[in-house]
């Protein structure tokens, strides 16, 4: 009962964490389940999955009735996404698990690097929002090419890209969102606010592409996935309601601490000094 | 008269689909409540290690209120919901004639399909 409350906690604490800075859980969760629980760090990528669909499909309705995404040019990418997903799912089965550990651990220490830096610029943006971005019409149709013009010639780009964040999802148990938006805005030239929408879109359905393939082998297994998924599902809730009342700045300097001190034990894991 | 109606369908298709995301999203997460509710409060250990999914014996499960029928069951409708959005998304596409969506969202569902038939071969 104890652990499994605990579970549940842990999960309220990575979906609120993750809700309230803009991240998907599973940045939280596989290291949550691992180094607190002592799961296989497959499993845990497993249930984290599942736990980053629940996320993304509560979020992405928010933003479809908003119409904040981009719903072709979503299609289109997780159409790629979807089969990096499953290319990363097949491939989980055959790596080492400490390479696993040690791409988590190298995936910690980026964004925390990440972070830091926008840390010494400014102030961060809200989650989910762009200083340089004008706030989104009522009807965003008016951003959004209806013909999801994004594309033009770069489809190559965006496929390679795509098909990047579907391995890096199904490996390391995430959103790949860190890909995905930086794809949109930067190489596309998609407005922040909406490629963040956009890619919350497209995590469900790369995220369910790989979990199928865990579902399938086994890997899943229900009594985890449970209560931690009601826990960040409870915790994402949270997060989006009480975000704007909590400061954003001490919150980043706790969570880079946070991700360096799990990139330190992830890191020992991969140079099997745990 | 044909123009108005294809307007209509278009200002229709992403609120359809949220409903579809937030309808799978809140069903599935019900059964897993429950589940976890039946887990926990039947004193076993999540770490006890859960049966594996089989699919056949959700529905006894459920009639005896055992745990896993409940969490299986909610995990399926979980993974399945962003392949929902897909095929209204399709449906959509399809009504408002808009043919190059129709074969995207029928070839994503075919590389989920793929990935049912990777496990499977893998596993």
């Amino acid at each position: 009962m104890l652990v499994g409350l605990l579970m549940l906690a842990g999960g309220v604490a990575a979906g609120a964490f993750g809700s309230i800075l803009g991240l998907g859980g599973g940045l939280l969760i596989v290291p949550l389940l691992t180094l607190g629980f002592g799961l296989p760090l497959r499993e845990a990528v497993a249930v984290s999955l599942v736990c980053v669909i629940v996320t993304s499909s509560a979020s992405a309705g928010v933003y479809l009735q908003r119409r904040q995404a981009n719903l072709r040019l979503g299609m289109v990418l997780e159409l790629f996404t979807a089969a990096g997903a499953i290319i990363g799912g097949a491939i989980a089965f055959l790596i080492d698990e400490r390479l696993l550990a040690g791409l988590f651990a190298a995936l910690l220490v980026y964004v925390a690097a990440t972070m830091l830096s926008g840390l010494r610029r400014k102030a961060p943006p809200e989650p989910g929002t762009d200083d340089e971005t004008p706030p989104a019409p009522e009807d965003a149709r008016e951003v959004v090419p209806s013909d999801g013009g994004y594309l033009g010639g770069r489809l190559p780009v965006a496929a390679l890209g795509s098909v990047g964040a579907g391995v890096a999802s199904a490996l390391l148990g995430i959103g790949g969102g860190l890909i995905k938006v930086p794809l949109m805005h930067l190489v596309l030239g998609v407005p922040l606010r909406i490629a963040t929408a956009t890619s919350n879109l497209m995590i469900g359905i790369t995220a369910s592409a790989s979990a199928i393939v865990y579902l399938v082998r086994g890997g899943i297994d229900a009594y985890v996935a449970g209560p931690t998924a009601i826990g960040v599902f409870v915790g994402a809730t949270l997060g989006s309601r009480l975000g704007h009342r909590i400061g954003q700045r001490e919150l980043r300097v706790l969570f880079v601490l946070v991700l360096l001190y799990t990139a330190v034990e992830m890191g020992r894991r991969a140079l099997g000094l745990d | 008269m044909r123009n108005l109606r294809m307007d209509q369908a278009a200002a229709d298709l992403e609120p359809a689909l949220a409903r579809v995301l937030q309808a799978g999203t809140f069903i599935s997460i019900a059964f897993v409540a429950v589940g976890t509710v039946l887990l926990l409060g039947g004193g076993t250990s999540p770490l006890a290690g859960g049966p594996p999914l089989s699919i056949g014996t959700i529905a006894s499960d459920i009639a005896a209120l055992r745990p896993e029928g409940f969490l299986w069951l909610g995990i399926l409708g979980i993974c399945a919901t962003p392949a929902l959005r897909v095929v209204g998304a399709m449906v959509g596409f399809w009504r408002r004639g808009e043919r190059n969506m129709v074969v995207v969202a029928i070839a994503i569902l075919a590389v989920v399909a793929a990935g049912v038939v990777t496990g499977v071969l893998a596993g």
